[in-house]
């Protein structure tokens, strides 16, 4: 305690001019001192799809990328029982929409339901039928982003 | 799932009063079917939910619905749930705290109505999330930033509104909020500070108005339903830094808090710190038995490892710098100068510069990221938070934090805390991790909440924030008096509300027996 209200009188003392850079300490910096734990949302997630020519695709973007795209929590989960390279949703070739609706509609372990509010069956079918149509496609990801209209 | 008239109605009269809404709304937007309701059920529930089921949803999509439907439930005394986007887990999500309510789900009403780049604020419906906001700003590149809750799924207004939390200069939400627009119980409406004047136009520029300030009766409780609200914006800086400061012991925590506290108290740190536990990190990115498949409380062996492992100290304070050039640069240099002789190591801010990538900054960017926790037990998770006010004072902090750790490892519960350092408090926030369908897990959840609530009170520290589960619980726990704020709670509430038809008991205010 006497070392803490020691600081705080001596951080009332410090005048502006004395803020100039410190001296660098003798031990070389450590990753611990600098490790930022917990990641966020990617940019390329928040903003997935958005200039897709596919309905379902621009859906996804909105409404389920920021869990399911870059380091986040449905990508997480997936990786821990999924092919490496399927993590990703829109990398799996084995969906169907009847799946993907269920899945939706009821949750599925830590992710939540989405209501007919916040996703429409109309939606959801968009969506559904984007990431369930690319279950007989081989060619990669961005081809077929490409082929679909 | 049975069919269920809420609280006080008959099933005829139920009916009626859906018939009522439907004409209103129109089909679509009433929905009352078990499928539908079932998706409204917390997902966070401790267990099945079902002790907070809904009896049916209404979507409206303008003002004019909301106050038709406030009109209609008075004719047919219809309790109703008002929810923006219904996210707002691990205090109930979009479930009603009785069971029984009709929700009134704003999630349709979501646009964003006005950005003002020159006076760094918006006026939001309450259905804009924090991503629409997020893609609005950045795709037409204005120069204003957000601040972000944890759970950045939910809404803006809402998150604001339940007096929810981010960690940029911006991030006491409840207090960027300028002028309300609300649709009182009677339907009536009603516009806060200076948009009581017709055609106002500094709605967005002052928050008081003339007479009382009525902004803050509209949070957390159950007094009116907020349509549109206004909110600042942080203008963009020129610099920031950040950095993500490991300290060693548990026990640093005394003199760690009181370095923090004093910095915030000066406004240089701008932002609510978060200040965590081990298992905080942990459980964003692993899962618990990653690393320990035992019974009962995580040992310190075990968090000593994660520690090791993860590059963590037993806390971790994520401390973020905004300004310009000199004063960033200033400000870091201050930092240094009191931590480095502590940690023993030197520290290494991250910069950003305006024009380098935004994920650099200490930008709020809006994330799901921390909804990963509840994965940490395994099944299907969920977290309840108890997170009374405490003094900015470290000793006493931790001397609490203590008590707490003894008692998580008492009832066998894996310690996971962290002390949000705001203006002038320390919000202690003992998070509780589950899986809900463990019915033992369950049970020992609500006797350490239970605990928690009891412990807090009598060291003389009071909850900021409630779950539907608890509220009557905290609501009790403000007893100067003889709980006469409660009272007074409840004598406006009978005024504005005579049938209470408004979100019966929350927050503890208009409890029906």
């Amino acid at each position: 305690m006497i070392r803490s209200i020691a600081l705080g009188l001596a951080l009332i003392a410090l005048p502006a001019s004395a803020q100039t850079p410190a001296t660098p300490a003798k031990t070389a910096p450590i990753k611990t001192a600098n490790a930022t734990p917990i990641a966020t949302t990617a940019l390329s997630a928040i903003f997935y799809g958005a200039k897709s020519a596919n309905a379902g695709e621009r859906l996804f973007g909105q409404k389920c990328a920021f869990c399911h795209i870059g380091p986040s929590t449905g990508k997480f989960m997936l990786a821990r029982r999924m092919p490496k390279d399927q993590a990703e949703l829109p990398s799996r070739t084995d969906l169907q929409p009847d799946y993907v609706k269920a899945v939706v509609r009821n949750g599925l372990v830590n992710m939540p339901t989405f209501t007919r509010v916040e996703l429409t069956d109309a939606e959801l079918n968009q969506i559904a039928d984007w990431l369930g149509g690319r279950k007989t496609d081989s060619r990669k990801p961005n081809e077929h982003k490409k082929a679909r209209k | 799932m049975p069919v269920l008239p809420p609280n006080g109605m008959t099933s005829a009269g139920f009916d009626k009063a859906l018939a009522d809404f439907r004409r209103v709304l129109g089909d679509q937007w009433v929905l009352s079917g078990d499928e539908d309701r079932q998706t409204y059920i917390d997902p966070y529930a401790l267990g099945d939910g079902l002790d907070h089921d809904c009896s049916a949803i209404l979507a409206p999509s303008t003002v004019e619905e909301v106050q038709a439907i406030l009109r209609i439930a008075n004719q047919h005394k219809t309790p109703l749930w008002p929810v923006s986007r219904g996210k707002n887990l691990g205090y109930g999500a979009a479930s009603p705290k009785e069971k029984g309510d009709i929700i009134l789900d704003l999630s349709r009403m979501n646009r964003i109505l006005d950005v003002d780049e020159k006076q760094a604020a918006c006026l939001l419906e309450p259905g804009v999330g924090y991503f629409d906001l997020f893609r609005h700003l950045r795709e037409r590149n204005l120069p204003l930033w957000m601040s972000v809750p944890g759970n950045s799924w939910g809404s803006v207004v809402g998150n604001a509104l339940d007096r929810g939390i981010g960690y940029t200069p911006y991030g006491d939400h409840c207090e960027t909020l300028c002028g309300l627009e609300v649709v009182l119980p009677d339907g009536s409406l009603v516009r806060t500070g200076m948009g009581a004047m017709q055609g106002a136009k500094g709605w967005q520029s002052y928050k008081y108005g003339y007479g009382p300030g009525w902004d803050q009766m509209f949070m957390q409780s159950n007094f009116g339903v907020v349509v549109k609200a206004g909110m600042w914006l942080q203008p963009e800086p020129e610099m920031t830094a950040k950095i993500t400061l490991a300290i060693p012991e548990f026990d640093d925590a005394a003199w760690a808090l009181d370095i923090l506290c004093d910095l915030r108290r000066r406004d240089i740190i701008q932002h609510n710190v978060v200040f965590g536990s081990p298992v905080r990190a942990a459980s964003t990115m692993s899962q618990r038995a990653d690393w320990y498949t035992g019974e009962g409380a995580l040992p310190d062996a075990v968090a000593e490892q994660m520690m090791k492992k993860l590059g963590l100290g037993w806390w971790n304070a994520k401390i973020s710098l905004y300004g310009d050039e000199g004063s960033v640069m200033a400000q870091i240099a201050l930092i240094r100068r009191l931590f480095e002789p502590r940690l023993g190591s030197a520290l290494q801010f991250e910069v950003w510069k305006r024009g380098d990538p935004i994920e650099k900054s200490a930008a709020g960017i809006p994330t799901t990221m921390g909804l990963q926790c509840v994965n940490w037990y395994g099944g299907r998770g969920g977290h309840l938070s108890f997170a009374p006010v405490l003094p900015q004072d470290g000793a006493m902090a931790l001397a609490y934090a203590k008590k707490i750790k003894a008692y998580y490892e008492e009832v066998g519960q894996d310690y996971y805390a962290s002390f949000t350092i705001g203006r002038r408090h320390i919000n202690n926030v003992s998070l509780i991790l589950y899986n809900r369908d463990e019915p033992a897990a369950v049970a020992r959840v609500d006797k350490l909440y239970r605990h928690l609530l009891k412990e807090a009170a009598a060291s003389g520290f009071a909850e900021y924030r409630g779950h539907i589960s608890y509220m009557d619980n905290v609501a009790a726990s403000y007893d100067f008096a003889d709980g006469a704020l409660r009272k007074l709670n409840n004598r406006v509430k009978a005024a504005l509300d005579p049938n209470n038809i408004l979100a019966p008991g929350r927050n503890g205010i208009g409890t029906r027996a």
